[in-house]
């Protein structure tokens, strides 16, 4: 659990001071207020000065409307506590109402929260930063025209869609307790997004996420869903979210991804069943952060609000390379954080229901699948990750180098026989975009360092990329600007 | 939309019956198999999924015509060093009333020109709480009515927004706690006296609440000495000046007071009188002034009130009367705040050196061990130095062996048998019985086992730097002895 000295990253963090004085309703679970100590905790930290503060537009109908249905958005943007009775028929078709009442200042709060993941998105687009988050958003229940579990706009799909004029494939994973539904759904048949989400599954909201649920169309095998039992603790969560993670990233190779950071998984959590704790939830974090693709994190879930702020204070650290102090400063809602005053808690005694057989079968299913992606490489090159990924959950920083060198020898191989031949053009376009913002200062180190974890990222990353752009200026060069033609005509 | 209908109620339900019931593994583990289907189900149709928006060509993308489409309000720099960063907030904080954000946005306006910043801060004092005094008792007589339903408690604050509401209501939550602990105390000093079982009522509430509670009264107190104006502290000077019984303070609570009453139980100010031909009995107080008035202080004891808390009567009154009790108390607000802040900054200092302390253990321990590697052979200096530790402990040869480091309980042992002629140690010993007394075995056994006790401790904590400064410390000795006996 030692910490490693993580890599410093450009950070840009959005929030907005009104957001935390929006009030779902007297005994509703769901408290923004939790985003607003969370702010708090970071300025008396000393994080806020770290990172580019950024208050988000509110964002207009035109940029919602590029997922939700018209009438549902106008819907929202009319419906009010107080003429809530001329609208029953729509209230009930949009399913707002009980889970999702209607508040004041409702519509305000969706905006903020899409805006925020919005502009972090065109932030990762322009290459301007590297990491960014929006705790505001990650309401990943919501549905092109419906609301569902506390979420009303879906601000990921709206992030991701950004991200998709930029990046011909994106990652979504789903650390909440809960289901990520919404986003799922939303790219169920296509190919350009995969979800992954780890969930709890069985008799829980949403009731979706089963291990079947594989995506359809185009999009099959790039839905990915971990049903996990009550009591998932910080070992088992890493046992099962490394490996996997890292074979995603191995298949799909993403060239941005997003994170939702839901921490209803946390132990103690008013309407969840893990137990994690905020180390091994920040654990996610540092994971995927290794990778170093242009990163997006999110908010979601966590109806424990002490703890939602604690461990999201943490993975703003994580993401800063910054260590902070287990004490926490004093702050305007210190008195929340009694009796210990602590920024990291312990987890309770909760027996884990996921035995290392049942999580062992999981894996072994979901590889399956993911064996069937177009881009998987052969046979050969793939059990080398699974030795590693044994490797992996004592020293990840291995992580990289180990997985990073194959990929490199499956570029080659990929290149010329690949079929889909659309992802292959815009494939090549994302990795441009590491490459015109990344690593460039830093010339070709020594393998044999492995103890920088940092230096080994983008080591990795530096040898990744000449046989990148050599890749381009070769072989699909032609067809390239031919689809490029075809495509931007009509 | 009969689907999406039909799902939002299952959703529903799924989530009301969420929890970890025993039945919810078994619905899960049925699911896995094949048999059951899932109720809900992602959709596939134009109704559901996202349109996935073209990836623009290398060629055509502008990045840097994007709009942001959101403000910046602070970037990091690096020409600043920390420390003078921190200094500008604290100061933008304590003298000015600035929020961290506020300090910094001020900071960012002037391009982190921290000079000009400074300057500036005193022109935009940030905006005062719009909350009047009247408008928080109303939000706490609003809510104590209908609780969370801020449109409710808005019919009686009609100027206020819903979001100021629940913004205030967020802050005021916290306080609440504070003036709750007030009445708990109170509570506290009153049951006992009821009771007759002081010391129960004392032991009640969590020792973290009392620390925190006595740093708060000890704040208000020297706050109403230090800031309020010269009457205030002319009535303390006179309540240290007058002794006993006389005239302008009370006997029983001993707060210097204008007024007094003359009752068979002697002179009291306003409030003992009042609560005096109430009750029948005297009110109870507290604070370190009532000891020294010779009321049985036993009592006084038992019920530890908050350290430092007396009350002056005419600090009462002057708070109560005039406008500047607000201010003032505002004042000590942003005082206890800063105070507060420096506790935790401190906490966090001490854990942070604490962890360097110990992952510099880690790091000592073996070299420790590897220096003081056992050696059979006797040099001329660990001689000397076994003789002056016999004579320092007998014929505690475990606590020599320890000092000398290097040697064992039996090799000690054996060089007593070897060299007791050569150094006349029963001459030495008898040193030893004249200063500690007769070496009785069972005095010896004792030794050991305290010694072993010791052994243990010092395993533990290795580097407690005892050990070494005996050895030292023992080391000059021998050297004297050596000269002495040159």
């Amino acid at each position: 659990m030692a910490m490693q000295p993580h890599s410093k990253k450009r950070v840009c963090y959005y929030y907005d001071s009104d957001i935390g004085n929006y009030y779902y309703g007297q005994g509703h679970p769901m408290k923004p207020h939790r985003i607003r100590m969370t702010h708090n905790l970071l300025l008396n930290y000393g994080l806020y000065r770290k990172m580019e503060i950024y208050r988000p537009h509110k964002a207009t109908q035109d940029e919602m409307t590029k997922f939700h249905s018209d009438d549902y958005i106008r819907f929202l943007r009319s419906i009010r506590p107080d003429n809530m009775s001329e609208y029953n028929k729509q209230m009930q078709r949009f399913n707002v109402g009980e889970d999702c009442p209607v508040f004041d200042g409702l519509y305000e709060f969706c905006q903020l929260s899409a805006g925020g993941s919005v502009a972090a998105a065109v932030k990762l687009n322009k290459q301007a930063s590297e990491i960014c988050i929006n705790w505001g958003g990650g309401l990943h229940h919501a549905k092109k025209s419906e609301a569902s579990g506390f979420c009303y706009v879906n601000d990921i799909v709206l992030g991701i869609l950004e991200l998709l004029k930029y990046h011909q494939r994106v990652l979504y994973i789903d650390i909440d307790v809960h289901h990520g539904d919404g986003v799922e759904e939303a790219f169920y048949t296509t190919d350009r997004v995969m979800t992954v989400s780890f969930h709890k599954y069985g008799e829980y909201f949403p009731g979706t996420g089963d291990l079947r649920d594989i995506g359809a169309g185009k999009g099959k095998y790039y839905a990915v869903n971990i049903p996990l039992r009550d009591g998932m603790d910080d070992e088992s969560y890493e046992s099962i979210f490394v490996p996997i993670i890292s074979k995603v990233m191995e298949t799909f190779q993403p060239s941005a991804v997003v994170l939702q950071c839901g921490a209803d998984s946390l132990t103690g959590d008013r309407l969840g069943c893990f137990n994690l704790t905020v180390k091994g939830h920040g654990k996610c974090v540092e994971f995927v952060k290794k990778y170093g693709l242009p990163f997006m994190m999110v908010g979601g879930g966590g109806y424990t609000i002490r703890n939602v702020s604690r461990a999201w204070t943490y993975e703003t650290s994580v993401a800063l390379g910054v260590e902070i102090a287990n004490e926490l400063p004093y702050n305007d809602y210190f008195e929340y954080f009694g009796p210990d005053f602590k920024l990291h808690i312990s987890p309770s005694n909760m027996a884990n229901q996921n035995t290392p057989e049942y999580l062992e079968k999981i894996k072994t299913r979901l590889f399956e699948n993911l064996r069937m992606l177009p881009h998987a490489p052969g046979v050969q090159v793939q059990n080398i990750p699974e030795d590693a990924i044994n490797e992996d959950s004592d020293t990840e920083d291995k992580v990289d180098k180990d997985e990073r060198l194959p990929q490199k020898d499956l570029d080659k191989r990929i290149t010329p026989e690949n079929q889909f031949s659309d992802s292959e053009d815009e494939g090549e376009g994302g990795r441009r975009d590491n490459r015109s913002y990344k690593g460039r200062k830093r010339p070709r180190l020594e393998k044999g360092d492995n103890k920088d974890a940092s230096a080994e990222d983008k080591n990795s990353k530096d040898e990744l990329k000449p046989e990148k752009v050599e890749e381009k200026d070769e072989k699909p060069s032609s067809t390239e600007d031919a689809k490029k033609d075809s495509g931007s005509t009509p | 939309m009969v689907l999406a209908e039909k799902n939002s109620e299952n959703a529903r339900n799924g989530r009301r019956s969420r929890g970890p019931s025993p039945n919810g593994h078994v619905q899960e583990s049925t699911s896995e198999d094949e048999s059951s289907v899932p109720v809900d189900k992602i959709r596939v149709g134009r109704d559901y999924q996202a349109i996935c928006p073209e990836l623009q060509p290398e060629a055509l993308r502008k990045p840097d015509l994007l709009a942001d489409r959101a403000l910046l309000v602070w970037s990091p720099t690096t020409d600043i060093p920390e420390i003078k960063l921190e200094e500008y907030i604290v100061l933008a904080k304590d003298k000015y009333g600035y929020n961290g954000e506020q300090a910094l946005g001020m900071l960012f306006w002037h391009k982190h020109d921290l000079d000009r910043a400074v300057l500036d801060l005193a022109n935009f004092t940030p905006f005062p709480d719009e909350w009047s005094v009247e408008d928080k008792v109303l939000f706490e007589q609003a809510f104590q009515f209908h609780g969370k339903s801020f449109h409710r408690i808005r019919q009686m604050l009609p100027d206020k927004s819903i979001a100021s509401l629940v913004k205030y209501y967020y802050s005021w939550k916290k306080t609440r706690s504070r003036t709750s602990l007030m009445d708990k105390q109170a509570r506290k000093l009153n049951a006992p006296r009821d009771e007759g079982a002081p010391s129960e009522g004392g032991s009640e509430g969590g020792s973290n609440d009392d620390s925190d509670h006595d740093d708060k009264k000890w704040t208000i107190h020297r706050g109403i000495r230090r800031k309020s104006g010269s009457p205030l502290r002319a009535g303390q000077a006179q309540d240290e000046n007058t002794s006993q019984g006389e005239r302008g303070s009370c006997s029983n609570c001993g707060v210097g007071c204008t007024y007094t009453q003359v009752t068979p139980k002697g002179t009291l100010c306003n409030s003992c009188f009042l609560h005096w031909r109430r009750t029948g009995i005297l009110r109870p107080t507290s604070g370190p002034t009532g000891g020294k008035r010779g009321t049985v202080p036993g009592i006084r004891h038992k019920r530890k009130p908050p350290r430092g808390m007396y009350i002056n009567h005419d600090d009462l009154a002057a708070m109560a009367t005039s406008g500047a009790g607000v201010l003032m108390l505002k004042a000590l607000n942003r005082e206890q705040d800063a105070l507060q802040r420096q506790i935790q900054q401190n906490k966090q200092q001490i854990s942070s050196l604490k962890r360097k302390h110990s992952d510099s253990v880690e790091e000592l321990r073996p070299n420790n061990e590897n220096s003081s590697r056992i050696n059979a052979r006797w040099t001329n200096e660990e001689l000397l130095l076994a003789v002056q530790g016999v004579r320092q402990y007998g014929k505690d040869f475990k606590s020599i062996a320890e000092v000398l480091g290097n040697k064992t309980e039996s090799h000690v042992r054996s060089f007593f048998i070897q060299y007791r002629k050569r150094y006349d140690l029963d001459n030495v010993l008898k040193d030893y019985e004249k200063n500690n007394g007769p070496i009785a075995e069972d005095v010896e056994d004792k030794m050991e086992i305290d010694e072993s006790g010791n052994d243990n401790s010092s395993d533990v904590i290795c580097l407690s730097p005892s050990p070494t400064a005996n050895k030292k410390e023992l080391n000059k000795n021998s050297k004297i002895a050596v000269s002495q006996g040159k």
